[in-house]
């Protein structure tokens, strides 16, 4: 009877011992490591895979502005803007576009502002006027008139700098991204933010 | 009799010590009301979520929360904010996680700001590293 005591205890001491480990087993961050050869990962995941600008910094850029800006109110009554540049002053190869184009989605999706066509998709915007206008080929009253675009009341434009010191066994580099909103009649500043990133490596 | 009171025991010891090996504890310096806004993964270590200010400005919500580690070792602290409307349901797409150090015995301030009009509530989604 004892030992048949002692054995059950044993048995659940072991169980529950398992369990135990089971909880202090240490959890994984969100973070993209190379641990497998291929995997699908989290998209919003930080990303370390090396210093360089990556889709994390575009992600933490993309939201700190737009927060920014939707917490200023500056879009009250739901204005009209355009996208500008964004110029590159950093070392590397990076499609500052992309920022632009995720600011734009987010501000888009709050609903609190209205985007006019940028320079760059504005020659879509135009063949396509032309072509309802100019080929005869639609109904009249059907087609979209010309000289009846929206112009925009604020334009935004921004700019990405770095500052990179390494020696043997670190590497430092920091980001700065500044964006700015213009009134483009009045070629004010009405807003401007900026989002500083720093990272470092070591061997 | 006794061996089966002193089983008993033992397993209510044992069962009471992985459950608390289980749970996700918040850091005693982590008020209820704020825990109650903070999905924490896994164990706290000394990381606590000692304020937590939500403020509706322009008809968008934003919240900042006070990081404080009450340890004296460096601490990677992973988070992000999960903003949630009227029913629960998750605002956007979600955002990005952000990796933060938080100095020994030091505090952090962290912000964000809803992407709609339309979020009433929110969650803080962390984890901490002890690396």
């Amino acid at each position: 009877m004892n030992r048949n005591t002692l054995r059950s205890a044993l048995t659940l001491a072991i169980a529950a011992g398992t369990l135990t480990l089971a909880g202090c087993q240490n959890l994984s961050s969100p973070v993209i490591r190379f641990d497998r050869q291929v995997n699908y990962g989290d998209a919003k995941g930080v990303e370390l895979v090396t210093n360089e600008f990556g889709s994390t910094d575009l992600q933490m850029i993309a939201e700190k502005m737009t927060g920014s800006l939707l917490e200023t109110g500056i879009f009250q009554g739901r204005p009209t803007v355009t996208i500008s540049t964004v110029k590159n002053k950093t070392s590397e190869y990076i499609d500052t576009t992309n920022v632009m184009s995720s600011i734009q989605t987010a501000l888009t999706k709050s609903g609190k502002v209205r985007f006019v066509r940028s320079i760059n998709q504005m020659q879509q915007g135009v063949d396509e006027l032309q072509r309802q206008n100019q080929s005869g080929l639609y109904k009249q009253g059907t087609t979209a008139k010309v000289g009846q675009m929206t112009a925009a009341k604020y334009q935004l434009e921004g700019e990405l700098t770095s500052i990179v010191k390494q020696n043997n066994s670190t590497k430092d580099v920091y980001y700065k991204f500044t964006l700015q909103l213009f009134d483009v009649q009045e070629g004010t500043v009405e807003w401007q933010d900026e989002k500083e990133i720093r990272k470092t490596s070591t061997r | 009799m006794t061996s089966r009171k002193t089983l008993a025991a033992l397993c209510t010891a044992l069962l009471a010590l992985t459950g608390a090996a289980q749970a996700q504890l918040h850091d005693p310096a982590t008020p209820i009301a704020v825990a109650s806004k903070v999905a924490l993964r896994g164990e706290a270590n000394n990381i606590a979520v000692r304020e937590m200010r939500l403020v509706r400005k322009n008809d968008i919500l934003t919240v900042q929360a006070d990081l404080a580690n009450m340890g004296r070792s460096d601490r990677t602290v992973f988070y992000r904010f999960k903003w949630l409307d009227s029913v629960g349901n998750q605002v956007g797409d979600g955002e990005s996680w952000k990796q933060l150090t938080v100095l020994g015995l030091g505090q952090q301030t962290v912000k964000s700001v809803a992407p709609t009009g339309a979020a009433v509530d929110l969650r803080l989604e962390m984890n901490v590293e002890t690396r």
